[in-house]
């Protein structure tokens, strides 16, 4: 055969080749991996922290609704603390922010919640009072598990959402606050829910620190075993579950990510929407 | 030889992969053969009905499900898809686009009936996201069953061979062509002042690059003699008619609206730049359509394009809004270059009339075009003598300027090609549907030489998609096609008869 022109990569130039030819350089563009980042073993538990601390967040309201239910102690003596915590919270977290007006216009709304809240606790405390408490248990673990499926983590997929994760643990904590003895008790029980469930993720997101889980783990462990011993074993191969077998799973099925990317994949391009349409102009 | 072409997409829906098939069908019926197209039924057009030359085509009465695509069961519509290629003794079922539901089920069908099946991808598609690790998956499970692969393009070829694992050397690579006896330049229809016209022709949705277009028409609001003419519609249209008014551009920013595709040709000859801005494409016809217009194309350098234009006729671009801006200033600048000496050289121009006219442009041609090209190079001559003499001496007078010129100027590079006819001539010897009718006819005779495959063989070749569960949907559809052929046996099916070949000279 006589020398033909070398093979080029357009649609125009290669009659002198087979259609079904392929040409050394097929391929070439090809790469694998480019975005993936390997992730070491410490990193990922450091990140899984926050994933216990909802499940220790979700663990110490409950431990809440067992004295409230079994009488132990007092709805005052919960409703007290919580308060001194809620304010010292609320002023570590908006120091660097803080003025008068601020804090009137955040203390009205406080109080709007508060005097609603308890106007209504009567109405939420006998809600669900018809419903069988095996019937309630089961509701609120099922739930509670939505709420930390949904919850934010600090992760943009599409799963995650603020407004189911917090709404199903409202629901859950109204399904529980019909097992309690008064509305003053359920009262107290909500008050604690928008604690726990509304305040404390806004806080942790921000000043998030992964040795904060050690004193929340003990504090738990340590009101559980007062509670029941059972409960505490469930609570800590749980937590333990999550921390250290699941990013050993993780780290090790990381050689499994393979991602091609080449010249057929959509350039990006950043939309035009309402907010960024006046840059362009 | 007898061809069924299958595929979701045909007339009255229009797009790349219509214009393929409708157009490929027709140079194979002038070949001498037997093509009908298997479609599912849109709105009136149901039943059989016979298109240009003969062309007949079923639309199945079957249901859209999603995007134009009916629901892919594989089993369900069987027997309406043998008692078609049965009737019509077709011997090849050349499937289009890998989203055509109905193109997959009848190439499983035809392969299992024992056929020769043929598979054209007009598509790119990503490995990132979940929906495209299901999708990569299922087109490689139904294309164990084909015989070969056509590509538009070689990027088109890799991405096909990645993500369906087909062999290398099943798969050809096959463009898109342009009938560039329709596409004419017509240079009486630009603007006669200095008014340039930017033509942008796609649907206006986000993987046409839309977004990029909504930041480049602010960009040219201080240059009065720009205009825009954007053909097409969708999604995003709105977002163009705001950038419009908020720019205060509504004078110059033409929208047309959604148009058939032969009026294409009437908004394209009006412009001296066509801009595309596609954030991936597979071939891109309509940059095509647009060089064989005579129009300078700025384009986005992604996925096939950089292999379907030679440089003189197209500038390359980065898919971002300052690399665009900067190929159509280039492009301007040649434009102006181009104009300022057809203006100083008219006395050169009417002096050199009597030049022989081009023939050199057609020497390009492969080898393997047939009478048709033939054809159509009459036809151009006839309808371009006049205009490409005088181009040609325009030519001549632009080398003439150049060589006066610095040889490292790049404004008005020697390389770019301006002259609208051309252009068109350059675009009709690098493409035609001949040529790649032919190409496609080699890959149709070679598969019919290949021995046919039992139905182990069949069942084997499934494996190797690593999907084992698919094997029972497989044998489903052998037994069905066997309980069809005991309660209607072929040989006792009445063939279609076929049209007397009358094909309009």
């Amino acid at each position: 055969m006589t020398t033909r022109k070398p093979w080029r990569k357009n649609l125009y130039e290669n009659y002198e080749y087979e259609d079904n030819y392929t040409d050394p350089t097929f391929l070439k563009d090809l790469r694998t991996n480019l975005n993936v980042r390997f992730y070491t073993l410490g990193e990922v538990i450091r990140g899984v922290t926050v994933l216990t601390n909802q499940i220790s967040c979700i663990t110490g309201f409950l431990i809440i609704f067992y004295v409230l239910y079994s009488e132990k102690v007092s709805p005052t003596a919960i409703l007290g603390p919580s308060f001194v915590l809620t304010v010292a919270g609320y002023v570590c977290f908006r120091w660097r922010i803080l003025t008068l007006s601020m804090v009137l216009e955040d203390s009205k709304t406080l109080m709007t919640v508060l005097l609603f809240g308890f106007l209504l606790a009567p109405v939420l405390h006998t809600l669900t009072d018809a419903v069988s408490t095996d019937t309630i248990f089961s509701m609120t673990f099922i739930v509670f598990l939505f709420n930390v499926l949904f919850c934010d983590y600090g992760l943009s997929v599409a799963m995650v959402s603020k407004a189911i994760s917090v709404n199903a643990a409202i629901f859950g904590s109204i399904c529980l606050a019909s097992r309690l003895s008064t509305s003053y008790h359920a009262f107290v029980l909500l008050v604690e829910a928008a604690i726990f469930f509304v305040l404390y993720p806004i806080v942790t997101r921000e000043y998030w620190r992964c040795y904060f889980l050690l004193p929340i783990f003990v504090a738990c462990c340590y009101c559980l075993w007062t509670i029941s011993i059972n409960v505490l074993w469930i609570y800590v191969s749980v937590t333990g579950f999550v921390n250290l077998v699941c990013p050993c799973i993780f780290v090790i099925q990381q050689r499994h990510k393979h991602n091609i990317h080449g010249p057929w994949d959509e350039a990006i391009v950043e939309e035009t929407t309402d907010d960024n349409i006046d840059i362009k102009l | 030889m007898r061809i069924c072409m299958a595929s979701d997409f045909f007339y009255p829906s229009i797009g790349g992969v219509e214009e393929h098939i409708f157009n490929l069908s027709q140079i194979l019926l002038k070949r001498g053969h037997k093509v009908i197209i298997l479609t599912h039924c849109y709105g009136e057009s149901k039943g059989i009905r016979y298109l240009t030359n003969g062309l007949k085509v079923y639309y199945l009465p079957i249901k859209v499900f999603y995007a134009q695509s009916i629901l892919p069961t594989m089993i369900c519509n069987a027997p309406l898809i043998r008692a078609v290629l049965i009737r019509e003794q077709i011997e090849i079922v050349h499937g289009h686009s890998a989203f055509s539901a109905l193109g997959h089920e009848a190439m499983i069908v035809g392969s299992l009936l024992g056929l020769k099946t043929v598979f054209t991808d007009h598509s790119l598609f990503g490995f990132a996201d979940l929906s495209a690790v299901f999708t990569n998956k299922m087109l490689e499970i139904d294309l164990t069953c084909v015989d070969h692969c056509i590509c538009v393009s070689h990027i088109g070829k890799e991405n096909t061979v990645l993500r369906a694992r087909v062999p290398k050397e099943r798969v050809s690579v096959i463009p898109n062509a342009v009938d560039t006896a329709l596409f004419t330049p017509d240079p009486s229809r630009r603007p006669q002042d200095d008014t340039i016209n930017i033509v942008v022709a796609s649907r206006l949705v986000y993987r046409k690059g839309i977004d990029l277009l909504s930041g480049i028409i602010p960009r040219f609001k201080s240059m009065p003699n720009i205009k825009f003419i954007i053909v097409g519609d969708g999604l995003k249209r709105e977002l163009l008619e705001e950038i419009r008014e908020k720019a205060n551009m509504q004078d110059r920013v033409q929208m047309i609206g959604a148009v058939e595709h032969v009026e294409v040709r009437e908004y394209l000859v009006q412009g001296h730049i066509f801009l595309n801005t596609s954030l991936t494409e597979a071939y891109c016809m309509a940059i095509v359509e647009a060089a064989s217009c005579g129009l300078q194309v700025v384009s986005t350098n992604v996925g096939g394009i950089p292999e379907v234009l030679p440089d003189n006729l197209i500038i390359l671009t980065k898919p971002e809004v300052d690399s665009i801006y900067e190929g159509i200033m280039k492009a301007i600048k040649r434009l102006q270059g181009y104009n300022k000496q057809s203006t100083t050289h008219r006395n050169l121009n009417t002096s050199n009339e009597t030049k022989t006219p081009h023939a050199s442009a057609h020497d390009h041609h492969p080898a393997k075009n047939g009478k048709l090209s033939r054809k159509l190079k009459k036809r151009h001559t006839k309808n371009s003598m006049q205009n490409s003499s005088s181009c040609q001496t325009k030519a001549i007078a632009n080398n003439i300027v150049n060589d006066n010129l610095d040889a490292g100027d790049d404004v008005i590079s020697s390389e770019a090609i301006l002259c609208p006819h051309k252009c068109n001539e350059i675009v009709a010897s690098l493409y035609n549907w001949n040529n790649v009718t032919q190409r496609t006819e080699k890959v149709y005779e070679s598969i019919l030489k290949e021995p046919s495959r039992s139905l182990g063989e069949i069942l084997h070749s499934y494996l190797r998609a690593d999907v084992w569960s698919i094997l029972l949907p497989i044998s489903m559809l052998h037994l069905i096609l066997r309980f069809l052929e005991f309660i209607r046996p072929s040989r006792y099916m009445e063939k279609a008869r076929d049209l007397p070949y009358s094909f309009k000279e």
